[in-house]
């Protein structure tokens, strides 16, 4: 059997790329830029397609609120199986001033689906998500936040600073879980 | 380019090929197999897909699934094409240790 000779490769998650036979794991970062690092101010969300929203969301009306971006898709199984996390999270803090937004970034182009809005539709409702996605179909709150993998986190306070940014799959009342929790509370309680 | 760059253009090369083993590779056929490194899992819900010049894109697939249908449980595979014989590849990879997904996109020749 042969095997096919490989002329470029692009990953996004430059781990993989850099990890050498034998050597240690790199440290994976989710490539914060000086804008988007913690302690700066968040880029402002320019998506034009939103679910779940009666018109689309803008970092700006929500000073005073915390808000925690979650960049998924839902074709990612590890996005998904975070997902039953992060309705919890809106169901115990919105009404204490936590606004949960979903960034739905496709990893395909267009011929896959992602980019569909019904399928983005049908996804929300079989996951049981009420709160705002907003459709980052060219990719440009994924890219004003320096993401690279899915799922990631950007967590802002209510004076619109990001505090806390992390990436990868968690499950209800793990140690992940409590984490993001703690980190929820702490920034209503500012 | 000449002159002291194109040592540095070089050395650039030589190190990402030394240090960037992809974590899937594509075996001819046919059918066109795609083989996962250790520990990768290769995203079932988003089927990896070959792009070929003019626009055709074909995907792969396999019967076995994981039992959430999330990841491949046996390499997904494609009828090659008949008249070109290379194109790009775009795989979704998922690495449990890690917890995320990421996209793979690799130009091929068969």
């Amino acid at each position: 059997m042969r095997i096919i000779v490989t002329t470029v490769v692009v990953l996004s998650g430059l781990a993989v790329a850099t990890r050498g036979p034998g050597r240690p794991a790199a440290p994976l970062a989710p490539r914060p830029s000086a804008s988007t690092a913690p302690g700066g101010p968040a880029p402002e969300l320019t998506n034009a397609s939103w679910l779940n929203a009666e018109r689309p969301l803008r970092l700006a009306a929500l000073r005073g609120r915390v808000v925690l971006l979650n960049f998924w898709v839902f074709t990612c199984g590890n996005c998904t199986r975070t997902v039953p996390s992060l309705v919890a999270y809106d169901r115990a803090y919105r009404d204490r001033g936590l606004t949960l937004i979903g960034i739905h970034t496709p990893e395909f182009p267009p011929y896959a689906g992602e980019h569909d809005k019904g399928n983005l539709a049908r996804a929300l409702a079989r996951q049981g998500i009420t709160y705002p996605n907003a459709q980052d179909n060219d990719r440009r709150t994924w890219d004003a936040y320096g993401i690279r993998y899915w799922p990631s986190f950007v967590l802002i306070d209510r004076r619109g600073t990001i505090r806390y940014t992390g990436y990868g799959e968690f499950h209800q009342d793990d140690a992940e879980f409590r984490i993001w929790d703690s980190r929820i509370q702490q920034l209503l309680g500012e | 380019m000449t002159g002291p760059w194109t040592w540095v253009l070089a050395a650039l090369g030589a190190a990402a090929c030394v240090a960037t083993p992809p974590p899937v590779r594509l075996v001819a056929g046919p059918p066109l197999t795609l083989a996962a490194a250790p520990g990768v899992r290769i995203n079932a819900r988003l089927k990896p897909a070959l792009e070929l010049e003019g626009g055709t894109v074909l995907r792969f697939d396999s019967p076995h699934v994981t039992p959430d249908s999330a990841y491949f449980a046996a390499p997904p595979t494609v009828m090659p094409p008949t008249k070109t014989r290379r194109g790009t590849l775009r795989v979704s990879v998922c690495l449990p240790r890690e917890r995320i997904c990421r996209l793979v996109a690799m130009s091929v020749a068969w």
